[in-house]
C-alpha cells in the first residue's frame, strides 16, 4: 500500500501513520519528496482495510499496489481451476454452453427444453425457480415444485441444473436438487447469502452485478471461497452503461483481464448482456473467441409467449445454430467443445 | 412518432397538436384512450426533430418511431456499402486490418513500423500527424512532415494511409496525402468539420465518443453521408464505464447492433478499448467473432519508448501472432484478411 501526505504534512504525522503501519504487522519505507512524503506498507496486506490509514492526520490518499483478495487471485493459484460435471469439465480445455429457459415455467416446458437444448449441444440446463424480478408483481417463480422438475430433467436428459438461488433460507431446500447455485447479479454483493454458499460444497456460478467492478465481483469471489467451496465460476452478464441500443453493455473485456487476474472459469451470459435475441449469437461468438470457459444462454420453445425474458430468449433452432458455430470458434482458438 | 398528451389535456391543446402534425406534412393517427390521448404523427420524419411538438401545451411526451438517420440506415440502403481501398475492399468479405504507431515520431520509425506490419499482414498503415492529446503538454504531432513520412512508406509498401484529422484548417493538406480521413473520438460531434469532411471524396474512419450512444455515432455518419461523401467506416473503440481495469469498455454489442443498423462497414479498435497490450489480441478475436469487417491496431518497434500510448501498443512480433489467430477466427466466419494489391508493393 502506498500512503500519500498531504504536502505540509507534520513529522509527527508522519510518525504516527508509520506506528500504525508497524502496528498492522507491515514494514514502512517513507520517500521523503521535495514536496510530499510518501509511505510504502509492505507486506501481506490483503487483508488490511486502507481505511485504518486513510483516517488518520496528514494523509491525503491511499492506493493499493497488491489484490485485495487471495484465494480467487491467479498469483496465489497460478494453474486455472477446473471443475468436474457430470462427462465434461469447466475451466479447463473444454468450452461449456449452459441453456434453458429464464423461468421454469411447467413441467412439459422444462422437459421440452431440456430435451432440445440437449439435442442442440448443451451440456447443462439452467432454469429459475426463484425469480428476482424488478416488479414485485410479476411472476416470482414456482420454488420447490419447479426445482422438481428440473430433477426430472435432469433425469431424463444427464444434464445437470442450474438455478439461481436468492435467499439463505432457500440453501437447504435447494442443495437437495441443483448441481449448480447460480447467486444472480443483484445478490453479488449479498454477503450474508456469498458466506452461506461458501460453507456448502455445490459449486456456483456468480454473476457480476449490474454495476459491479471486476475487482468487487473477484471480492465476491472472495468470500464464497474462504468458506472452504472453491468451485466457483465468474459470469460476465453486462454492465449498466449510458447505451440505451441493448439492454446491457458486454464487457468483452472483462473475459481477458479476469483470466489475467483470476484462476477461476469465467463465462458469458449474452442473452442479459444484449436483452435482444438477434444479437445472442455474435456475442456468444465473441466471447468464446475472446477466450471465455463458456456461455450461458436463454433458451424457450415459444418466447413470444415466455412469461419472462421472452424477447432475449433463442427458440431451440437458433440455439442449435448458435452452438455449431460456437463450436467453430472454439476449435479455432484450440479449445474442445464440452461433450 | 408518437405524442403522447398529458392526461388532462384539453380537446383544444390536441387540436393544436394535430394542426403543427398536418402542417409538418405528416399524416395523423388519433387514438383516444381512457387516460391518454396519443397522436401518431405519420410519414417522413427522419428530418422533423421531435422538440417541435415536445413544446406545445398539453404535450406530455413524443417517442420518435423510425430513425433519425436515412442515409446512413439499413432500412434505405439494404445492401452493405463496400468501397475500395487500394486493391482491397472495406466491407465486404474481406476483413481489414490497419496498423501502425500512435503517432509518427520520426521518418526511421514510421518506416521500420510500415514495412514490420504490411509483413505481419497488415493491409493499410495509420500514424498521426495531429494528436488530440489530454494535456496541452504533450507531443502534438508532426504535421505535414508526418504525412511526407507516411507517403514516403506507403510508396515503399504499397499499404494505404490513414491519419486523424482534427480540424478543418487541416482539412487540403489531408486530402492531398491520406487515403483515409479518421476522424478521433474527441471529434465525433465536430460537426463542422463532418460538414466539411462530407464535401470531400476522402474515405472516413468515424470513431465513435467517449460518451456518445450508438445512435449519435450513426447522427454523426449522417453529417458526412449528407455531403454526398459515402465512404465511411464506423470504429468502435470503447466507452466510458465505471470501470477501471481498462482504460475504456469495448462495447462489444455495438458491432452486431452496428450491423443491423447500418449498411456501413464497421470496425474494432483494441487498442483503445482496452488500453494495454495484454488484451488486445483476445479482444481483435472477439470482435471478428462478433462480426466485425476490421480492426485498428497500434504497433510500435519499441513501446517503452513511444512518445505516446506505448502501453497499448504491440511489438511486431505479437502484433504478427495477433494476426495469424484474427485469420482463423475470419475463416470460422467465411471471412479472409484483405491483403494489399501485390503490384503496388
Amino acid at each position: 500500500m502506498m500512503i500519500i501526505m498531504h504536502p505540509g504534512a507534520s513529522k509527527a504525522q508522519i510518525d504516527g501513520v508509520i506506528t500504525e503501519i508497524e502496528k498492522q504487522k507491515l514494514a514502512s519505507h517513507p520517500i521523503f519528496g521535495v514536496e510530499q512524503t510518501i509511505i510504502g506498507a509492505v507486506g501481506e496486506s490483503h487483508d488490511v482495510p486502507k481505511e485504518i490509514f486513510e483516517a488518520l492526520p496528514g494523509v491525503l490518499s491511499v492506493s493499493r499496489i497488491s489484490q485485495p483478495y487471495k484465494l480467487a487471485s491467479r498469483q496465489f493459484h497460478e494453474q486455472d481451476s477446473v471443475f468436474e460435471f457430470n462427462g465434461f469439465s469447466v475451466g479447463g480445455n473444454d468450452v461449456v454452453v449452459i441453456a434453458g429457459p429464464c423461468a421454469v415455467e411447467s413441467r412439459a416446458q422444462i422437459l421440452e427444453i431440456a430435451h432440445a437444448v440437449r439435442e442442440a449441444g448443451a451440456n447443462a440446463l439452467r432454469g429459475g425457480v426463484f425469480k428476482p424480478r424488478t416488479s414485485p408483481y410479476a411472476f416470482q417463480g414456482l420454488g420447490e415444485e419447479g426445482l422438481k422438475y428440473m430433477a426430472e430433467a435432469r433425469e431424463q436428459t444427464g444434464m445437470p441444473i442450474v438455478a439461481e438461488v436468492m435467499a439463505v433460507s432457500q440453501i437447504e431446500m435447494m442443495s437437495a436438487y441443483v448441481d449448480v447455485f447460480q447467486l444472480g447479479a443483484r445478490n453479488m454483493q449479498n454477503f450474508n447469502l456469498l458466506r452461506a454458499v461458501g460453507e456448502t460444497r455445490i459449486p456456483v456460478l456468480l454473476k457480476r452485478g449490474l454495476s459491479a467492478t471486476i475487482e468487487e465481483l473477484l471480492m465476491a469471489a472472495e468470500y464464497i471461497l474462504s468458506g472452504g467451496n472453491t468451485r466457483v465460476m465468474l459470469c460476465e452478464r453486462g454492465i449498466r452503461t449510458f447505451e440505451t441500443a441493448t439492454r446491457n453493455t458486454t464487457d468483452v473485456n472483462a473475459i481477458p483481464v479476469l483470466k489475467a487476474l483470476t484462476h477461476l472459469p469465467v463465462i458469458l451470459d449474452p442473452s442479459h448482456s444484449t436483452g435482444l435475441a438477434a444479437y445472442v449469437p455474435p456475442i456468444a461468438k465473441a466471447a468464446i473467441a475472446a477466450g471465455a470457459d463458456g456461455v450461458i444462454v436463454e433458451v424457450h420453445q415459444d418466447p413470444a409467449h415466455a412469461i419472462s425474458d421472452g424477447k432475449q430468449s433463442l427458440t431451440p433452432e437458433a440455439f442449435a445454430t448458435m452452438v455449431k458455430q460456437v463450436k467453430a470458434v472454439a476449435e479455432a482458438v484450440g479449445r474442445k467443445f464440452g461433450n | 412518432m408518437m405524442i403522447i398528451m398529458k392526461a388532462n389535456a384539453t380537446p383544444q391543446q390536441v387540436e393544436n397538436v394535430i394542426e403543427q402534425v398536418k402542417s409538418a406534412g405528416l399524416a395523423v393517427h388519433l387514438s383516444q384512450g381512457i387516460e391518454a390521448t396519443i397522436i401518431g404523427a405519420i410519414g417522413e420524419t427522419h428530418n422533423i426533430l421531435a422538440d417541435r411538438f415536445e413544446g406545445l401545451d398539453g404535450v406530455d411526451i413524443v417517442q420518435r418511431i423510425t430513425q433519425p438517420y436515412k442515409l446512413a440506415s439499413r432500412q434505405f440502403h439494404p445492401e452493405n456499402s463496400i468501397f475500395p481501398l487500394d486493391g482491397f475492399s472495406v466491407g465486404g468479405d474481406e476483413i481489414v486490418v490497419i496498423a501502425g504507431p500512435c503517432s509518427v515520431e520520426s521518418r526511421s520509425q514510421i518506416l521500420e513500423t510500415a514495412i514490420a506490419v504490411k509483413e505481419a499482414g497488415a493491409c493499410a498503415l495509420r500514424g498521426g500527424v495531429f494528436k488530440p492529446r489530454t494535456s496541452p503538454y504533450a507531443f502534438q504531432g508532426l504535421g505535414e512532415e508526418g504525412l511526407e513520412y507516411l507517403a514516403e512508406a506507403r510508396a515503399q509498401t504499397g499499404l494505404p494511409i490513414v491519419a486523424e484529422i482534427m480540424s478543418q484548417v487541416q482539412l487540403d493538406l489531408m486530402v492531398k496525402y491520406v487515403d483515409v480521413m479518421q476522424v478521433g473520438a474527441r471529434n465525433m460531434q465536430n460537426f463542422n468539420l463532418l460538414r466539411a469532411i462530407g464535401e470531400t471524396q476522402t474515405a472516413v474512419l468515424l470513431k465513435r465518443g467517449l460518451s456518445a450512444t450508438i445512435e449519435e455515432l450513426l447522427m454523426s455518419a449522417e453529417y458526412i453521408l449528407a455531403g454526398g461523401n459515402k465512404q465511411v467506416m464506423l470504429c468502435e473503440r470503447g466507452i466510458r464505464t465505471f470501470e477501471t481495469a481498462t482504460r475504456n469498455t469495448t462495447d462489444i454489442n455495438a458491432i452486431p447492433v452496428l450491423k443491423k443498423l447500418t449498411h456501413l462497414p464497421v470496425i474494432l479498435d483494441p487498442s483503445h478499448a482496452t488500453g494495454h497490450v495484454d488484451y488486445v489480441a483476445a479482444i481483435s478475436r472477439a470482435a471478428i467473432a462478433a462480426g466485425a469487417d476490421g480492426l485498428i491496431i497500434e504497433v510500435h518497434p519499441d513501446p517503452a519508448r513511444a512518445v505516446s500510448d506505448g502501453k497499448q501498443s504491440l511489438k511486431p512480433e505479437a502484433f504478427a501472432a495477433m494476426v495469424k489467430q484474427v485469420g482463423q477466427i475470419a475463416q470460422v466466419m467465411g471471412r479472409e484478411l484483405a491483403t494489399v494489391s501485390r503490384e503496388k508493393a
